[in-house]
């Protein structure tokens, strides 16, 4: 077993459970906080491949800091439409938004 | 002059883009444009053909696309089938141009009708004139569109549009063949050209399968654009469109299209029996199937409609039987004379105030004297009556029947024929002969109405003398020159007279029950209640094609949208039910509709790398 | 290293926008909140034409900076029909947001122009990390964009839809990055596809779903079947403007990153992800083309046939014969695609928001109301649904030439009979152009903005002139070199 397995290990349990909080939660802040826990199951992997992966070097440790970056950035976005939504609604409950539907 | 050849189909293209610009203001002038464009085209088709009967195949291509490694070219070419094409297409455009110039001036847009009416012609045209089969299916798809224009003229009223829109999706069907069949034969061939088809196919580059498998699905074309059966439905619906436009387009030059296509990838059809055998069969089941059809419909136009149906598949029943040039034969006269009895048709229409209906009209011979005398030369060329045009070149697809086809399909062939002028003399009884029934009393056009059924009442005389054993059978000689189609076949003085004798037959009959009127027009209605409830209603078709294509496309795109938004809904309930047995006890329907999407598109994707993977054989 | 005497002036294009755009930013800043400020979108066509001619100048010799950014024949023809594209979107909302007072015009117009400096990153770049920040930067830019009526609910609405379904695609990729990167040690499509061959032979099932995972997140982006369900939804809320430029830039751009990955990364495995596309391109063909004839909404329509033609355009990738034919078929198709598009749009726009509807029926009676605009929407729909003599009919041809060529037989079927379908649709807005009278309260004539009556005959002499012409786009495209 590669020392690498127990962090992809980490890394995928994360990811699933980020997803499943997306898919299931009704609170948009939640969701979007499960968001960034797939994009930081993300940055687990990419600097557990850069220190002990089969091909370690610092690209990785790079490429995490890019995605904390835009992961915040995309953070930011989402939540300044969050809160133009809860202005126009008064409401974040995600049930709670469905006006757009076909005839 | 052959090198001016292109300036043909110009001439219509300038009159459209006039119109197009300056219609508004020329309004009923805008006939007096169209007529010189068209003028203009037939007199230099006539100096082409001249040139062509002496000279020779005349090419001149640019290169266009680059496909890879081989190159498209475009360009125009005069062969004597498509010299011959140019005249027929250019004589009877010209006098629906000056037919249309009365028929139509009641409507305020009679200016959009004549750009309408250039467009089709330089399109038409411009079918005629490719030397390649990929500029032909452009220029094929273009005509289907100013037939789909044309049909919906009168897109207020609703029959029209819907069949506007029947006759452009049917034939599209066809047109999915015929494209499959052209990149397949590019993809054989590496070329769209004709002659390297040809030399492939002589060579023996392509596989036997390969050939017959192209050449069917050209014919798919031919079938959709031809009103071959089973895609005949859209051309007798399409006679809601004005009625010169069912000459011009509906009888005599876009649904003889598919003939022409057949005609001219003839060499590639020759090379497979399997792909000769079909075409035979579908021609001659679409000849009777329509011709019976005809037999009891009461729509003056719908008739001929049916008519025409059935007269094209005679041509395939020749073509399909190594007829080439009784085929081609066939095509021309069938112009002349066809464009003849609609347009006569189109005369009656606005002489009884248009009423189609035969049951309304009658009596009409003695108040619409010259409609009435050319009408009954249309109706005797087309039952084949000597020496009119329709019994020279229907004796000649006789004598290639006989000569390369089974008894069944001579069988079928003379059937039809007899079918042919029991109709015609149904029709021309009914609507000329006895008392007028109508409400309006008619009466008769005036000379630019009339000039254009002498001129083509002329044709519909003397247009089969070019194929007549004593001209030395001209044309065949022109047309076989320089390509291989094989031996033609020829009738003797029997065979004409059996045709003939039948043609006489099937009119006796209807004078004998509409004429006369010795035996009642009840009768045999009366007798075959069953047969003459199914022809009355077309066989069904239509209702047999909505219930079997319409509904079933409308339906699975219901199908499928309510996968894509409702029935997800209880995927997610499902997962709620999940949720709540793990115990965090959350209630029914817990998500938003995003979650809803995000659900879908994950066990889609799911469901696609499985597929993708059993199809790779991952899975063991 | 090299980054340093590297070949900067490369990039000239980007730093131009940027700096431009930053301009922009700034002046709407210096010129007040509410007033009208049509200037701005005077000055954003400029700078985006003003960066197309630079592309034409600084990208036609290939070049690289560091691994990181590549100019390539591929880059240089996707820029340039990104910028028109853009250009035509600002022309098109100029319009718009005249009529919107709730829209702040300096920041639409530098958010739009951002959002073009991430496509054109996207493009150019042979490193998965500029790749990915490229996507972002566009991504976020359109998610703003979409939600930019703040006052209007379906807006806002479909902003947040977008935002958290984008998230999570954007998750997806990079997680499947993140498995590459690993086993590869290297975020260079070049390097990478040296490297996968014999990955694939070691760790197959890690490898394929990298790849999976991949082809998800950019599934979603390019709005493929099963990843579409944002699409309708999304393109109905937000300003039309907005949605065209989602459905044209952005979907091109999305493109431009799955070949680049595909083509560039992962080239050499051809034969391991190819059918995947194959099976996406045909679902997404039926699936699109099936679903678009029930619509009664036109955007909604149109996002469905947006769908349908992200489908065409897959086919291609999925029956590759030669790489240089695939991408002069694809690279012709987008042309086209953008033409008929663009133009569709900018006539949807004008005609929606003149009649404040976006039913299909919000088109009755336009022949009378405005003829060119209803011949020109006419020859648009003739061309996505692909009758000749139209730019579109000549990029479907050539795919379905290819297809055949790849002996994929009946993925060429599929694409021909879905696009008959295609025809019910489009017809329907046909009929209401033509067959239908006016509503009674509609003008009698709908008068045209400049702007967009310029876009739309721009699109039309390009949509039938490069369907007379197709040669003039395909021997260029024929002598490219089309990656570094």
């Amino acid at each position: 077993m590669m020392p690498v397995t127990l962090f992809l290990a980490l890394g995928a349990i994360l990811f699933c459970i980020g997803l499943y909080g997306v898919l299931t939660r009704r609170h948009i802040v939640v969701v979007l906080v499960c968001i960034e826990l797939m994009l930081n199951s993300v940055n687990i992997n990419l600097v557990a491949f850069s220190s002990v992966g089969p091909v370690a070097n610092v690209t990785g440790q790079v490429f995490s800091l890019f995605v904390i970056t835009i992961a915040a950035a995309e953070v930011a976005v989402g939540l300044a439409i969050l809160i133009a939504l809860y202005r126009n609604r008064a409401s974040i409950d995600v049930i709670k938004h469905d006006l757009l539907r076909s005839s | 002059m052959i090198q001016n050849a292109w300036l043909i189909p110009v001439f219509p293209l300038i009159a459209f883009v006039v119109l197009l610009l300056f219609g508004r203001v020329l309004r009923e002038k805008a006939a007096y444009v169209g007529i010189t464009a068209l003028a203009l085209s037939f007199i230099f088709a006539v100096a082409v053909l001249f040139e062509r009967i002496g000279g020779e195949t005349y090419t001149f291509v640019v290169d266009w696309i680059t496909f890879g490694e081989s190159t498209v070219t475009m360009g125009y070419e005069v062969t004597p089938l498509n010299a011959m094409m140019l005249i027929v297409v250019t004589l009877v455009s010209l006098v629906v141009h000056i037919f249309s110039r009365d028929y139509m001036h009641e409507d305020d847009r009679i200016h959009v009708f004549y750009s309408y009416l250039g467009l089709f012609s330089f399109s038409m045209l411009g079918l005629v004139l490719a030397p390649n089969i990929l500029q032909l299916f452009i220029f094929w798809e273009l005509v289907g569109l100013c037939s789909f224009l044309l049909v919906g003229f009168w897109y207020y009223k609703p029959e029209a549009a819907s069949a506007a829109k029947k006759a452009f999706l049917t034939t599209r069907v066809g047109d999915v063949g015929l494209l499959i069949g052209i990149v397949l034969l590019f993809n054989a061939t590496g070329s769209f050209e004709y002659a390297d088809a040809f030399a492939a196919v002589e060579a023996g580059l392509i596989s036997d399968t390969m050939v017959t498998v192209i050449a069917l699905c050209i014919f798919l074309g031919a079938v959709g654009k031809s009103a071959q059966f089973p895609l005949h439905v859209w051309l007798p619906d399409a006679m809601e469109g004005p009625t010169p436009v069912s000459a011009l387009i509906h009888a005599a030059t876009m649904v003889a299209a598919g003939v022409y296509l057949v005609g001219v990838m003839y060499p590639f059809f020759l090379a497979s029996d399997t792909a000769l055998t079909i075409v035979a069969y579908v021609g001659a089941i679409t000849a009777i199937f329509a011709a019976t059809i005809a037999l009891v419909n009461h729509d003056i136009k719908r008739i001929l409609a049916y008519s025409t149906i059935s007269q094209l598949g005679f041509m395939m029943l020749a073509l399909g039987t190594a007829g080439y040039v009784a085929g081609l034969f066939h095509l021309m006269t069938h112009a002349f004379f066809k464009a003849l009895l609609f347009l006569g048709a189109g005369s009656v229409i606005y002489g009884v105030h248009h009423r189609q209906d035969i049951r309304e009209m009658g009596g009409l011979w003695r108040r619409m004297k010259v409609t009435s005398v050319t009408f009954l030369i249309g109706a005797l060329a087309i039952a084949g009556i000597f020496p009119l045009a329709g019994f020279w070149s229907k004796e000649e697809i006789f004598a290639s029947v006989l000569a390369n086809g089974d008894p069944f399909l001579f069988a079928i062939a003379l059937i039809t024929a007899f079918m042919t002028a029991f109709y015609m003399f149904r029709l021309f009884f009914k609507a000329f002969t006895g008392e007028f029934r109508g409400d309006h009393e008619p009466h008769e056009n005036n000379g630019f109405m009339t000039l254009p059924l002498i001129v083509l009442g002329i044709l519909a005389v003397v247009a089969g003398f070019v194929n007549a054993p004593f001209t030395g059978h001209a044309l065949e000689g022109f047309l076989t020159e320089g390509i291989a189609v094989g031996e033609q076949a020829h009738g003797g003085f029997g065979l004409a007279v059996v045709s003939l004798l039948i043609a006489i037959g099937g009119i006796f009959l209807a004078w004998v029950i509409y004429g006369k009127r010795s035996i009642s027009e009840d009768f045999l209605p009366g007798k075959f209640r069953a047969a003459h409830r199914l022809l009355m209603n077309k066989y069904f078709m239509d209702e047999l094609y909505t219930v079997v294509f319409v509904r079933p496309c409308v339906g699975i795109g219901k199908a499928l949208y309510a996968i894509d938004r409702f029935i997800v809904d209880g995927i997610v309930n499902l997962l709620a039910v999940v949720t709540r047995s793990v115990g965090s006890g959350l209630g029914k329907r817990q998500t938003g509709q995003f979650q809803t999407y995000g659900v879908v598109t994950i066990i889609g994707g799911i469901a696609v790398v499985a597929l993708a993977f059993m199809l790779r054989g991952y899975f063991g | 290293m090299s980054a340093y005497n590297a070949n900067w002036s490369l990039m000239t294009p980007e730093i131009v926008l940027m700096i431009l755009a930053l301009v922009i930013f700034t002046l709407d800043f210096m010129t007040g909140m509410s007033r009208n400020k049509p200037f701005l979108g005077r000055l954003s066509i400029l700078s985006l034409l003003a960066t197309t001619v630079l592309v034409a100048v600084f990208n036609r010799e290939t070049g690289q900076i560091g691994d990181m950014f590549v100019v390539d024949g591929f880059a240089m023809v996707l820029k340039i029909v990104i910028l028109l594209g853009v250009a035509g979107v600002i022309a098109i909302s100029m319009y718009y947001v005249d009529r919107h007072r709730d829209v702040y015009q300096g920041e639409y117009y530098s958010l739009l122009l951002f959002a073009t400096l991430g496509a054109m990153l996207m493009v150019s770049s042979a490193d998965l990390i500029t790749l990915f920040v490229g996507l972002e930067l566009l991504s976020i830019s359109a998610y703003c964009l979409a939600g930019f009526k703040k006052y209007n609910g379906k807006s806002t609405e479909a902003a947040i839809k977008y935002v958290v379904l984008g998230g999570t695609a954007s998750a997806f990729i990079l997680y499947g990055m993140s498995f590459v990167y690993g086993l590869t040690g290297t975020t260079s499509l070049v390097d990478i596809n040296e490297a996968v061959p014999t990955l694939f032979a070691d760790y197959p099932y890690i490898m394929t779903m990298a790849i999976m995972f991949m082809i998800a997140g950019f599934g979603f982006k390019i709005s493929v079947v099963p990843f579409h369900m944002w699409a309708p939804d999304v393109y109905e809320g937000a300003p039309t403007p907005v949605t065209s430029f989602l459905s044209v830039v952005s979907k091109i751009a999305g493109f431009g990153i799955v070949l680049r990955v595909f083509f560039v990364g992962f080239e050499s495995v051809y034969d391991e992800w190819a059918f995947i596309f194959a099976l996406l391109a045909a679902i997404t063909m039926i699936v699109g083309n099936m679903i678009a004839i029930v619509q009664r909404k036109v955007k909604r329509l149109m996002a469905f046939s947006g769908v349908a033609q992200a489908g065409y355009l897959l086919v291609p990738v999925a029956t590759m014969v030669s790489l240089d034919m695939t991408m002069s078929m694809i690279t012709f198709y987008a042309v086209a695609y953008l033409l008929m598009t663009l133009g569709a749009f900018a006539i949807i726009t004008l005609v929606t928001e003149d009649t404040e509807d976006d039913a299909l029926t919000s088109f009755s009676g336009l022949y009378q109301r405005a003829p060119y605009l209803a011949i020109a929407m006419t020859i648009f729909l003739l061309s996505l649904a692909g009758l000749p003599i139209t730019a579109g009919f000549f990029g479907k041809f050539y795919i379905f030439v290819g297809a055949i060529q790849a002996e994929m037989l009946w993925l060429a079927v599929i694409m021909i009979f879905t696009s008959i379908v295609s025809f019910f649709y489009y017809f329907g807005i046909m009929k209401q152009m033509f067959m239908r009278d006016p509503k009674p309260n509609d003008d009698q004539t709908l008068s045209v903005p400049k702007p967009v009556s310029a876009v739309v005959t721009i699109s039309l002499v390009g949509t039938i002139g490069f369907g007379l012409l197709a040669n003039v786009l395909t021997n260029y495209f024929n002598n490219l070199q089309w990656f570094f």
